[in-house]
């Protein structure tokens, strides 16, 4: 038990802050509840990006899902009203066929992440990987043809939005 | 990637058409644009080097990339894009398909307030296919699937007014980005396991390492296998397909059957015959051959107990699915081009099928199979035509999908795969049983009333150039596949394939 780091120690708390905010988001009944305990596993997460040396997308992650995305999720739930626990009755079947699909998929999952330990690590531990300046460098050089390709996703997704909202003129 | 280009150009020009008011002429610009965009992808044919070579490299700072011979020809835009024969054939198919579909959908770019993006997103969609023809990485193949799916998203639900519409578009949307979830972990375990999205670099670490791969990578080519089937809605990840296929507006159900399971396709044959993961194909292949068998026998029979044809043709589409997936299990020389092949003859037929069940649908307003009752009598031409689409759907000679059928066969066989051969050949039987409902309700049921079906100018063209294609790629079927010929001694092994995707 010496070779325990601080690292480690801020990984499994991260983790284990992650894991039961994210529980409590799927079993609370209260859709404000949920969307708070939400927010709760995106701080967990974007601690987690900060370990992995990913200072950027940790900021990015919090100001983007943390704050803008949630508040949205809030003022929509508010709006629509929808802090009544409605919950419609699923059939059983339905329920057992969703049990053994996510339980054979969890088990997958952890099993195959057997060995997994002994694995050499391909990214040297560059303290300095996850900055803005490497950042650009990469998305640049390396993904500059994606890059400007997701401005097409982002356009089709802002015309369809535009399109669905438009009133029907006759 | 200057089809690309081009595509995305055409669908801004859509966007500023109600600005510039120039509404009017916009189809036409379309479809000029379109022919522009198949001309441009079969030159690549003919000036594959010199074409290619990188705009995107060394921009930055000039050390990262030094544009050589190595990563020129083939392989540009950092290793982004490859525009190899594969590339050019399945875009021509996709874009010819597109072609047909604007011109059997005219109806649909009606007068209204909405119309310039429509127009817009079936341009962005199909932007998103042409990248899934040529992508090179993994971070390519994410964004073709999503550029494709997320115009999709929004036309399945652009019947406002018709709540079955909005349920599609609210299925496809939760389902599709689920799956889009599947994908990306997939990908993430893959990057995790070989250190690169580059399609190459992976196929390198598989023969390399072969002991030595870690057992999440398994993991991540089961979880992308997800998110592709998805898209191409193969058993069991079939669920959603019937609702959305029935609940859309029928041109974009058509679009849907033709442009994206081309599209989809394409994305897994660049993955696994390739040599990016052929090398792990005592994984994979067991796995894909049971989808494949399920796809096959669950698209069949359940399309045999519908009694409306867009469902039907839905789940029908699904068995579709299967064959195509056949080709990929199949695994030998012969593999990608007799899927090319088959998406030719599939994407030719279901044009003319969902043509005249539009025209059907618009007359009668009902798509229940009793509405093509005695369809022989009241307008003989597009009964006829029907007819060999049909034909063509469910294999029977001297048609296209007959040696689509017999291609995609010979495959397995040559693969080795003779029970799921027999399975295809079980299941097309049934096909045939569903098609030829439609045939007998068109010429042997009586009619329930003695409206006459009209079907206009623009349509009656295009059905009778659709049945002449179908007729000419099932009296001369070289005529594609002589093509994609690049050593036809070696067309035993599978470096075909190799050799047809990235060369």
């Amino acid at each position: 038990m010496t070779h325990i780091t601080i690292t480690q120690i801020m990984f499994c708390v991260l983790s284990l802050i992650a894991i039961t905010s994210a529980a409590l988001l799927i079993f609370s009944k209260s859709p404000i509840h949920s969307v708070l305990y939400l927010i709760v596993t995106f701080f967990a997460i974007a601690g987690h990006y900060i370990l992995l040396n990913a200072q950027f997308l940790a900021v990015v992650h919090v100001i983007v899902y943390a704050g803008a995305i949630m508040v949205l999720f809030l003022f929509v739930i508010m709006m629509l009203n929808l802090n009544k626990e409605t919950e419609t009755h699923k059939p059983m079947w339905i329920q057992l066929m969703a049990v053994l699909a996510g339980g054979a998929m969890l088990v997958t999952l952890v099993g195959v992440l057997k060995g997994a330990e002994q694995m050499n690590l391909k990214q040297a531990n560059d303290v300095n990987i996850g900055l803005v300046n490497n950042l650009g460098l990469v998305l640049f050089n390396d993904f500059l043809v994606p890059f400007e390709l997701s401005s097409i996703l982002f356009l089709a997704a802002m015309v369809g939005s535009v399109m669905l909202g438009k009133k029907t003129i006759s | 990637m200057k089809v690309i280009l081009l595509l995305s150009v055409l669908g801004l020009l859509a966007l500023f058409a109600e600005l510039f008011r120039f509404k009017k002429i916009l189809y036409p610009i379309i479809l000029i644009g379109l022919a522009g965009a198949i001309a441009v992808a079969i030159s690549y044919w003919f000036f594959d080097d010199g074409v290619m070579t990188p705009y995107f490299t060394g921009m930055v700072d000039g050390k990262h990339q030094i544009p050589t011979a190595a990563n020129a020809v083939g392989h540009s835009f950092n290793q982004m894009l490859a525009f190899g024969p594969s590339s050019v054939l399945f875009s021509v198919i996709i874009l010819s398909t597109a072609f047909l579909w604007f011109i059997m959908s005219k109806g649909f770019f009606n007068n209204d307030s909405t119309n310039t993006d429509h127009y817009a997103l079936i341009m962005f969609a199909l932007v998103g296919a042409i990248i899934l023809t040529c992508y090179t990485n993994m971070t390519m193949l994410f964004l073709g699937i999503e550029i494709l799916s997320i115009p999709l998203y929004v036309l399945a639900g652009s019947k406002k007014s018709d709540p079955l519409s909005n349920e599609s578009a609210f299925k496809y949307f939760i389902l599709g980005s689920f799956a889009s979830g599947f994908l990306l972990f997939g990908i993430t375990l893959i990057y995790g396991a070989s250190g690169s999205f580059d399609l190459k670099t992976i196929g390198t670490f598989i023969n390399t390492s072969q002991e030595t791969i870690p057992s999440f990578f398994y993991a991540g080519i089961l979880l992308i296998l997800v998110g592709l089937l998805f898209k191409l809605a193969a058993a069991p990840f079939h669920f959603w397909a019937p609702d959305v296929y029935q609940g859309a507006p029928t041109p974009i159900t058509a679009f849907m059957s033709t442009v994206v399971k081309t599209a989809a396709i394409v994305a897994i044959i660049r993955l696994f015959l390739s040599t990016t993961f052929s090398g792990a194909d005592a994984f994979w292949v067991p796995v894909l051959g049971v989808i494949t068998g399920l796809t096959l026998v669950v698209g069949n029979v359940t399309a045999a107990a519908q009694n409306n044809v867009k469902r039907m043709l839905a789940f029908s589409s699904i068995s579709h699915a299967g064959f195509l997936l056949l080709g990929v299990t199949a695994l030998c020389g012969f593999s990608a081009k007799a899927i090319v092949f088959y998406t030719a003859a599939y994407s030719i037929g279901s044009i003319a099928t969902f043509t005249v069940l539009i025209n059907i649908m618009h007359q009668t307003g009902s798509d229940a199979i009793e509405s093509f009752n005695g369809l022989g009598k009241k307008n003989p031409l597009m009964a006829f035509m029907l007819t060999i689409a049909l034909f063509s759907l469910a294999g029977i000679p001297p048609t296209a999908g007959f040696f689509a059928k017999y291609y995609i066969l010979t495959a397995a066989m040559t693969g080795g795969h003779n029970w799921l051969a027999i399975i295809g050949i079980l299941s097309s039987l049934v096909g045939i049983y569903y098609y030829f409902k439609i045939i007998i309700a068109m010429y042997f049921k009586k009619p329930t009333d003695e409206s006459l079906i009209t079907i206009n100018k623009q349509h009656q063209l295009l059905l009778i150039v659709t049945g002449v294609i179908i007729f000419l790629l099932g009296l001369l079927p070289d005529l594609i596949l002589s093509i994609g010929d690049i050593d036809k001694a070696s067309i035993e092994v599978s470096t075909t394939n190799i050799l047809f995707l990235y060369a």
